[in-house]
């Protein structure tokens, strides 16, 4: 007995390592490639990181002092400096004296520090035999102190030769030192700055609005009208294959594609579709269907509903298989008309697929990026600017990293609000280990 | 509710399948239209006096169309291959073995499968950047993991599910072990299921757009989607060509939407609907 129960154990932790073995790889994964991205993207959101500017294209935690940089500019500054020493006297020649102490100065109270004074020799050797310099090598961490320090006298050397008169080629001379400027990397951590920011800025509180009208307005209709089609197709009928398939293509080609097609169908001068919303009154004219704000909004909230109604309409329908006609029946026998069957028996056992599409069709549209992007670009004047959007924006045409994070995570967070309401109204039933 | 259908019932169809049509019908005869029949007055007209292929040449000889549809085949068909075969041992473990910490690890699933993908791109940006990935097929193949598994883990779950549990017995009485039992008889068994996962991983591959956007910039690595995104000129949109290209793409799916509407439908509803 004893025996028995002893292998049952062993046999129970064999399937359970088994178990975690068979999901380990999924689990990684989505470790690697979703949960650390977001922390990652709070994380940089923190951060003032901007790819195009060199100073600034990396976290950094905290002060450093970037020799590649300085060796870059350093003895080509040094020598400039002795060129024009040879061509001028006087005053000048004075100042370019002293500004050549200051530098020496500056450079031997660097070499003090020995860590700096082995990586300086090494990298200047790589960079004379014009090898690779890698960031790792090229950056050492100082005391704050120390880099306020170097910052201040690299400072007035800036300062001093600003002032230089009468030089041969006084634009070498400035520019080598204007570069040596950015020797000193100033941590970029700026806080909850990014999120101050927006938080004050119209410009987001808007793209939040546009999302948000967007996502209610549509969702809204394509319940409606999902459901109606849902019922209608409830029955059996001749060529129903056919509908189900016709109604899936919205859903199947590329929201891209789709939204390229629409930009053709609004456009203002040969679009067929302006042509018929203004043909039937809709629109004062055929071009104000994407150059006005609500014009433009309208178009993009009418495509959203083509690609999308029907896969509602799918889900439902699915839903509305799965109640037995029996209920009908027996609500017929009581005497039940056709809208009392509705309310009673239909909505309620609907309940959990109707949420479970508002859930899925609420999320998706308030990530939406493609349809408005090639329809609208967010325009006119942002006003079907999304959230979404504005984030891509911010990262990829102002290569603005670290504000852009920042935006992402809104749209993170606006996100698990919404599903951590929904699931709440499903409580448990979507997650349940059903047998 | 099962009254026979009227003809009216079937007007109303009619109505809403030809809605639902439209665009298509109206994109495609304007694939066929010369450029002159395209703006103006004409291009209200629903025929073409003088169908031209012209518009299709153009796409494949002044745009490297058949390049964007390599790619995409390469990149969706590599997804969905490693991407469902990772899902499936996942899926059978959560379906049919008993562990603890399985119903946060299906929340888990689910709620990486609500991440909007902005969240995510500053990070994989950076990182495929520094490893020399971006413009490549591996660096789309990895990022599209974010999209996929956790769709695959979902919808092969809700299959696995409704395999008898009799066979399995069977198949370990006789002393067949964990993984004999799931390649010899679990898997023969999944099979349709998986493969209508696989369309569906598929088609949401195929349709990626911020992804593909923002990580292959280059021609010989767009995607179909950003490609006819960035069909445009700066001053004149070709309508010809990006219909003929439009259709060129929806014809496939169209197709491959009439072949396995059964298979695509249940997927879809399998995650939604509680039997």
């Amino acid at each position: 007995m004893e025996e028995n129960t002893a292998k049952k154990k062993k046999k129970k932790l064999s399937e359970r390592s088994a178990a975690y073995l068979l999901i380990a790889p999924s689990l990684l994964l989505i470790l690697v490639i979703a949960i650390w991205p977001v922390l990652q993207s709070f994380y940089f959101s923190l951060f003032d990181l901007r790819l195009s500017d060199p100073t600034k294209s990396e976290v950094h935690t905290s002060y450093q002092i970037d020799l590649k940089r300085y060796l870059d500019n350093y003895p080509f500054l040094q020598g400039s400096i002795d060129k024009e020493l040879r061509n001028t006297q006087g005053e000048t020649a004075q100042q370019l004296n002293s500004i050549k102490e200051q530098l020496n100065q500056l450079d031997s109270s660097l070499r003090e520090d020995e860590e700096i004074q082995e990586r300086y020799e090494s990298i200047n050797e790589k960079l004379i035999n014009i090898e690779p310099v890698l960031d790792k090598e090229s950056l050492i961490e100082i005391e704050r102190d120390r880099a306020k320090e170097i910052q201040e006298t690299i400072q007035s050397i800036y300062q001093n030769v600003k002032q230089l008169e009468g030089l041969e080629d006084p634009d070498a001379v400035k520019g080598l030192t204007s570069a040596l400027t950015d020797v000193v990397i100033k941590p970029n951590f700026i806080g909850l700055d990014h999120y101050v920011k927006n938080f004050m800025d119209k410009r987001m509180w808007m793209a939040i609005w546009n999302t948000v009208v967007f996502t209610v307005v549509s969702v809204a209709i394509e319940l409606v009208l999902g459901l109606l089609i849902a019922l209608l197709i409830n029955k059996a009928f001749f060529g129903r294959g056919l509908v189900r398939a016709s109604i899936l293509i919205p859903w199947a080609i590329p929201t891209v594609v789709a939204a390229m097609m629409w930009k053709f169908l609004y456009d203002g001068q040969n679009g067929i579709v302006a042509k018929l919303f203004e043909e039937i009154g809709l629109v004062d004219s055929m071009a104000s269907l994407l150059t006005t704000d609500i014009g433009a909004m309208f178009s993009v909230i009418f495509a959203d509903v083509w690609k999308t109604t029907p896969y509602m309409a799918l889900l439902l329908l699915a839903g509305l298989q799965t109640i037995p006609k029996s209920l009908y029946e027996a609500a017929a026998i009581d005497g039940a008309n056709k809208w009392k069957q509705f309310f009673t028996i239909t909505l309620p056992l609907l309940k959990l697929s109707i949420l479970v599409a508002l859930l899925f069709r609420t999320l998706d549209a308030f990530r939406v990026f493609d349809l408005i992007f090639v329809l609208t670009g967010g325009g006119p004047a942002n006003s079907t600017e999304t959230i979404s959007l504005l984030a891509y924006k911010v990262l990829f045409a102002q290569t603005n990293f670290g504000e852009g994070s920042a935006l992402s995570v809104v749209v993170f967070i606006c996100v698990a609000i919404i599903s951590m309401l929904y699931i709440s109204l499903l409580g448990r039933d979507l997650l349940e280990d059903k047998k | 509710m099962q009254k026979k259908a009227g003809p009216w019932f079937y007007v109303g169809l009619f109505v809403f399948v030809f809605v639902v049509m439209f665009p298509f019908l109206w994109v495609l005869i304007s694939s066929f239209k010369p450029v002159s029949e395209l703006f103006g007055d004409k291009a209200f007209i629903p025929y073409t006096s003088d169908p031209t292929f012209d518009n299709y040449m153009s796409v494949f000889v002044n745009h490297p169309f058949m390049t964007y549809l390599k790619n995409s085949f390469i990149v969706s068909g590599a997804t969905t291959i490693y991407t469902v075969f990772i899902a499936a041992f996942a899926a059978y473990a959560i379906a049919r073995l008993h562990f603890r910490g399985k119903t946060v690890i299906l929340g888990l699933v689910l709620s990486v499968s609500m991440f909007p993908q902005v969240a995510t791109i500053s990070p994989i940006y950076i990182i495929l950047k520094n490893l020399g990935l971006t413009n490549s097929y591996i660096g789309l193949i990895i990022p599209y993991t974010t999209i996929t598994l956790p769709l695959s883990i979902w919808i092969l779950v809700t299959f696995f599910r409704k395999i008898p549990h009799d066979l399995e017995e069977a198949a370990k009485i006789d002393g067949a072990s964990l993984m004999q039992t799931y390649w010899r008889v679990i898997f023969p068994l999944a099979i349709p299921g998986i493969f209508t996962t696989a369309i569906l991983v598929f088609i949401a591959a195929w349709n990626e757009f911020l992804f593909a956007l923002v990580l292959n910039t280059e021609e010989a690595y767009k995607t179909v989607p950003v490609g006819i995104a960035m069909f445009q000129g700066q001053f004149t949109i070709p309508w010809g060509e990006i219909s003929a290209a439009t259709v060129v793409v929806t014809v496939p799916l169209v197709i491959m939407v009439l072949f396995f509407q059964k298979r695509i439908v249940s997927g879809l509803t399998s995650g939604a609907v509680k039997e």
